[in-house]
């Protein structure tokens, strides 16, 4: 016995999920560039860029865990997003626990690293280095505003969050929610990977890190996974802080508001060090987040 | 008929000691495994009785009666003992060339056994003693320094325990465990056992069982201990001989739960007793964790990394709730296996390359595939990926400690894992991947028996991570309640839910999407790990161009401040000072001047005349 409907809406919110999520990635280029006055690429861009890198007729590979990383982190980007309540489409949302879903959106990170770090390039190994330390500077802060979150609404189950929020206001309505999510936001720059924490890619250093290597197939697999994981991650943030949605259209207003939120404050700031930014977490955030832990108890 | 109970206690020790006495090779190989794979054995046999009915044994030396019991608690921690103890015999079978070390193994493996089945503190301590002595003559084989820091922290410990007991059995009476708690529990009300008195003896058992645990501050011992003997016998030292702290813990809430209730009380809501225990294990995971992403050396890094996750038993211990516990005992077995498998790759690694060093490593997973799967394989449950056994224990933990509403002890969770990611994937890069240093061109694969073991030890982490309610279901017996919820596959608490069937489907779901795209995309051509990107630098095979020292210098450099302090260094200086001031009471006295021993004997004779002894 196949649930059929369940089985249609996973497909129509992959597809959906994927394509949104390539319009979120022109969207942040075109308004980086209009920010910075430039003119910038249409906002369809990323999908040619993907279609093209897929049309490539060969590409290179440092043997199999290379191979293996880019579908790892699809595979689990795609498993993340299942989980996350989308709108009015559960998934397998009324299964969905806040630490499973944020287990699920690192492991990602997991599956670049290690396609990375097969390839025996510096460069890549060095992105390696700084994208562990930025996790682990980032999730004293993260895990700090998660517990704040599930101490105040008492479940980790996502879809009852939702349901409460639905009911008795948005999270970002509650004080201590509210610093909260100030901490979150923080940390979601870091996790998007973009200024002032994008040491990982730091294009102009390191060019690119992980991501240096790859190529052809494997790079459209790595696009296409970044569409996904920042569809994910958007979406949820909409749902732990936002209330979640109704609708698609709902939802999407609130993922470009977040996301809005999270290109402006990109294109202020320059990039961090590596130990900056560890120092940094583990003050400011650190401190909020300890506030808001301790007026949810 | 012989007891079964001895069967299971003795058979290690009786094989040791019989391939230490026959000592040829071959032989010595096969006792020594039959002998480690009997309690196993026996225990799968007596699964299906304990539940019901537990199997009592008590023998009478000298005047003490040593109590054993085969009940549900003891059942677990024996068979997850049991498990590992047999992965390492098969190890030992091509890492160990000398009887020396089957003999005290074998021994520390009776020992362990001996002490989750004794349920009375004669044999508790004497085979708590056994255990220790046979794992220091392990160290002092091959380091002497090590196993005297080991040494002089476990009898710091051994006396402490005893101390604690001789207490106990002043106040009580009593040795027995079922005694004790009855007293203890009766005299809550009464209040005969003053709070001073209870908090020493609390004292008292929390260093002793802090020591074997490797609790932070009593921890520097481990590092040293872990990485200097044969590593397959580490694989059992730290998943099975560590587990005996943690059960140590457990034991102190089962005889003097109440009664520590009733002296302390409650500190905001959370038993103070248990709020120590929990601060021990939170400030032991990121301490211990944040060294070990520092460490330069494998056998380093894993020592680190087990202090660590010991850290993770005691806080879950600590947070008081069922829930607590059962993330606890779900964390003991999940510790041992995926560390217990760490060890053995570690084992086979430095079997084949001689090398312990990060710097001397690299590109090895070409060479030892299997190897690199299985090290692959612990290193996605030690970091906690669904759907690994690791996740489920590390879920549960992070379920009680929130729920426990112990925030800053929930975010040194947090922190442990991201720290636990950043030095399992350290070990990746350095050992198996990047350029290989031109004298590894020829290892290979590890011998079959080591391969066996690292199977017996990675299939468990797979399928209880799989079906993780096979674990709880039976947590749930010996905690005597549906703590957890759920199926096989399900864990229900009271505010959360894991699927870990379905987060396995989606899993495979997205793998396979992304398979299909991978394989309906264009052809590859398999290029060497010198041919890469260098901003125009053409890469020549002299330079080894993979960061392999020193790998997360830059967190050294955001914690110097920290880095600055440190315990080990701390004993060692205490040590240097008692050592200096011993030399110079020596050199005081015995200068070699008969003179002045003349007048020793003489102040010694004025004194016992004045004291009015002679």
């Amino acid at each position: 016995m196949i649930d059929w409907k369940l089985v249609l809406e996973v497909i129509g919110i992959l597809i959906y999920a994927t394509f949104m999520g390539f319009i979120f990635m022109g969207i942040e280029r075109k308004a980086m560039a209009r920010i910075q006055r430039r003119v910038g690429p249409p906002i369809y861009q990323p999908i040619i860029d993907t279609l093209k890198l897929l049309g490539k007729k060969e590409s290179v590979s440092h043997g199999f865990i290379y191979d293996f990383g880019p579908v790892f982190a699809m595979g689990a980007s795609i498993a993340a997003l299942l989980f996350i309540p989308i709108a009015n489409f559960q998934l397998f949302s009324s299964n969905a626990d806040l630490i499973v879903v944020a287990y699920l959106l690192e492991i990602p990170m997991l599956g670049i690293m290690l396609g990375a770090m097969s390839s025996g390039n510096p460069y890549s190994a060095l992105g390696v280095q700084r994208g562990l330390l930025t996790m682990v500077a980032m999730q004293l802060p993260y895990g700090l505003a998660l517990i704040a979150l599930i101490q105040h609404w008492g479940t980790f189950k996502l879809s009852e969050i939702v349901a409460l929020q639905q009911t008795q206001g948005w999270s970002i309505l509650v004080p201590a929610l509210f610093v909260a999510m100030i901490v979150f936001d923080i940390v979601f720059q870091a996790m998007l990977g973009l200024e002032p924490f994008d040491i990982v890619s730091a294009p102009a250093e390191i060019s690119m890190g992980p991501m240096v290597e790859y190529g052809g197939k494997h790079a459209a697999l790595l696009f296409t996974q970044h569409a996904i994981q920042l569809f994910a991650e958007t979406a949820f943030f909409a749902v732990l802080f936002l209330g979640g949605a109704s609708n698609l259209l709902e939802l999407l207003i609130k993922q470009i508001a977040v996301l809005f939120i999270a290109i402006f404050v990109a294109s202020i700031y320059p990039r961090f060090t590596i130990d900056q930014a560890a120092k940094f977490f583990w003050k400011w955030p650190t401190i909020l987040g300890i506030i808001a832990v301790l007026l949810t108890v | 008929m012989i007891n079964e109970l001895m069967i299971i206690l003795f058979a290690p020790l009786i094989a040791g000691v019989v391939a230490w006495a026959l000592d040829i090779k071959g032989i010595r190989e096969a006792i020594g495994i039959i002998g480690a794979a009997i309690p196993l054995a026996y225990l799968v046999k007596l699964y299906p009785t304990i539940i019901e009915n537990p199997i009592d044994y008590s023998i009478t030396v000298s005047g003490f009666t040593l109590q054993f019991q085969l009940n549900t608690m003891s059942w677990y921690f024996a068979a997850v003992a049991s498990l590992v103890g047999l992965a390492m015999a098969f190890g030992m079978a091509v890492t160990s060339r000398e009887s020396y070390d089957w003999l005290f193994a074998l021994m520390s493996f009776t020992g362990v056994l001996g002490v989750f089945l004794s349920q009375d503190f004669v044999g508790f301590f004497l085979l708590w003693e056994l255990m220790t002595f046979a794992s220091f003559m392990m160290v002092l084989r091959r380091n002497r320094h090590e196993s005297l820091k080991y040494f002089v922290l476990s009898v710091i410990g051994a006396y402490a325990m005893l101390i604690a007991i001789g207490m106990l059995y002043a106040k009580t009476g009593a040795l027995d465990f079922a005694s004790i708690r009855q007293v203890l529990y009766m005299d809550a009300a009464m209040g005969t056992i003053t709070t001073r008195e209870t908090a020493i003896i609390f004292g008292l058992f929390l260093t002793a069982f802090g020591v074997k645990a490797g609790a932070v501050p009593l921890h520097v011992w481990a590092p040293g201990a872990y990485s200097e003997t044969d590593q397959s016998y580490t694989a059992f030292f730290s998943g099975a001989l560590s587990k005996a702290g943690a059960y140590g813990f457990l034991l102190l809430y089962i005889l003097m739960g109440y009664k520590l209730y009733a002296a302390f009380g409650t500190f905001h809501n959370h038993l103070t007793f248990a709020y120590i225990i929990a601060w021990i294990g939170a400030i032991t995971v990121v301490v211990a964790s944040f060294l070990a992403v520092l460490q330069e050396d494998i056998r380093k890094l894993f020592a680190y990394s087990s202090v660590g996750q010991v850290g993770y038993i005691l806080l879950a211990f600590g947070l008081g709730s069922t829930l607590g516990f059962a993330g606890g005992l779900f964390h003991v077995l999940s510790h041992a296996i995926f560390k217990g498998l760490f060890w053995l790759v570690t084992a086979a690694i430095i079997l084949q390359t001689g090398k312990t060093q990060f710097k001397d490593m690299g590109g090895l997973a070409e060479k030892m595939p299997f190897t690199f799967a299985m090290g692959l394989i612990a290193v996605l449950s030690l970091a906690g990926i669904p759907p690994m056994a690791g996740f489920a224990s590390k879920w549960l933990i992070y379920e009680a400690a929130i729920s426990a509403h112990m925030p800053l002890v929930a975010g040194a969770i947090f922190l442990g894992s991201a720290l636990a990611f950043a030095y399992v994937v350290r070990f990746l890069y350095a050992v198996w991947f990047g350029q290989r240093p031109s004298d590894l061109e020829d290892v290979k694969e590890a011998p079959l028996p080591l391969l066996i073991a690292m199977a017996l030890l990675a299939i468990p982490n797979l399928v209880f991570g799989v079906a993780p309610g096979l674990v709880t279901q039976y947590i749930n017996k010996i905690l005597g309640g549906e703590v957890v919820g759920g199926d096989y596959y399900k864990l229900v608490t009271p505010t959360g839910t894991y699927n870990a069937l379905l987060v396995t489907i989606a899993l495979v779901i997205g793998l396979a999407i992304a398979g299909l795209v991978y394989i309906y995309g264009a052809k590859t051509r398999k290029i060497p790990v010198t041919n890469t990107y260098q901003s125009g630098n053409p890469v020549t095979e002299e330079f080894n161009l993979s960061i392999r020292r020193n790998f997360y210098k830059p967190l050294a450099e955001a914690l110097e401040f920290w880095l600055k302090y440190s315990w080990d260094r701390f004993y060692e200086r205490v040590a240097g000072m008692a050592e200096d001031f011993a030399d110079s009471l020596r050199q005081a006295f015995y200068n070699g001047n008969v003179q002045s021993y003349s007048w020793y004997l003489a102040i010694v004779l004025l004194i016992l005349a004045l004291w009015g002894v002679l």
